[in-house]
């Protein structure tokens, strides 16, 4: 009975919420029902509304009937059951978009590099990865976190440095790479590659030099990205 | 001061506290920017951690009011 009510409720505010998440830009296949990021944000957003009008009845229900076993339960149905659940969809929700290319691009200094990379006409190494979808989505941080859950976490610590860099405005223009790029991320999609194996750029006596990162892949493919202006506004 | 009433004040913290949770986490799902997911993070995840240990401590307490524990 319960289980019925908590559905009845939850139906206004989900599909409203899902439609909300909808994907814009190409034509969607038939039956489209969105990604599971868009049902993830979807949820979220019913549960909080949903955990607000708990809180809000928790709240007069307290004041009105004190302390009762009723009372005890929404209180923890409202406290404690559907945050659990806000918790865990806004982490995965929020992780996921920290990894977009909009999500690099909402910091103003970012805005030549995404600029140059969303440009058709820009023949950098960037913008031809991403004008060709060699890379199909998240290009700034498939480019620039290294593999495997050591990667995703250095790059996560990396990204709370950058937020609280722009946050307080102690950075110097232009902005560089913080080490130098290692080959180990070109060499992760192109390695094994027959193009890459084949080509007559990459000589058998000069793999191990590129395996080891002696010789850097942006030596001859370069520039990844656009110069910055010295001049660039904070 | 008797102790119901300190109980109850605890809760209606904590209740206000996971309101602050829940907004900030709404902002997240509405504009997810790395800085809105940083203060979610470092803010509304501990809020949410002081509204559940306030919680507990009711229920302790209410336990130990009826003296099973």
């Amino acid at each position: 009975m319960r289980g019925r009510r908590l559905a009845a409720a939850l139906a206004p505010l989900l599909i409203p919420a899902v439609a909300m998440a909808a994907v814009d830009g190409v034509p969607l296949p038939r039956g489209w029902i969105g990604t599971t990021t868009d049902w993830v944000r979807g949820f979220g957003i019913a549960f909080v509304l949903l955990d607000l009008a708990l809180l809000a009845l928790a709240w007069r229900n307290l004041r009105r009937f004190g302390l009762t076993t009723s009372v005890r339960g929404g209180l923890f149905v409202a406290v404690a059951l559907v945050p659990v659940m806000v918790a865990f969809l806004s982490f995965a929700y929020g992780l996921e978009q920290s990894t977009t290319v909009s999500a690099c691009g909402s910091c103003h200094v970012m805005t030549p590099f995404v600029a140059d990379l969303q440009d058709v006409k820009s023949e950098t190494l960037a913008a031809t990865h991403f004008k060709n979808r060699y890379i199909l989505d998240h290009q700034c941080y498939t480019c620039h976190s290294n593999y495997g859950l050591a990667g995703t976490l250095r790059a996560k610590f990396e990204g709370l440095g950058h937020v609280w860099r722009y946050t307080t405005g102690t950075y110097d223009l232009p902005i560089k790479i913080a080490s130098p790029y290692p080959n180990v991320r070109c060499l992760g999609c192109h390695g094994a590659s027959q193009k890459f194996l084949g080509s007559a750029g990459h000589p058998k006596e000069e793999m191990p030099n590129l395996m080891a990162g002696a010789t850097s892949c942006l030596d001859c493919h370069g520039p990844a990205h656009p110069a910055q202006q010295k001049a660039a506004l904070r | 001061m008797t102790e119901e009433p300190a109980r109850v004040r605890g809760l209606r913290i904590a209740l206000v506290v996971t309101a602050l949770f829940d907004v900030l986490a709404l902002v997240l799902f509405l504009r997810a920017t790395p800085i809105v997911f940083t203060v979610f993070m470092f803010v509304g995840q501990p809020l949410f951690a002081v509204a559940m240990i306030l919680l507990l401590g009711a229920v302790l307490a209410d336990l130990r009011a009826k003296q099973l524990l």
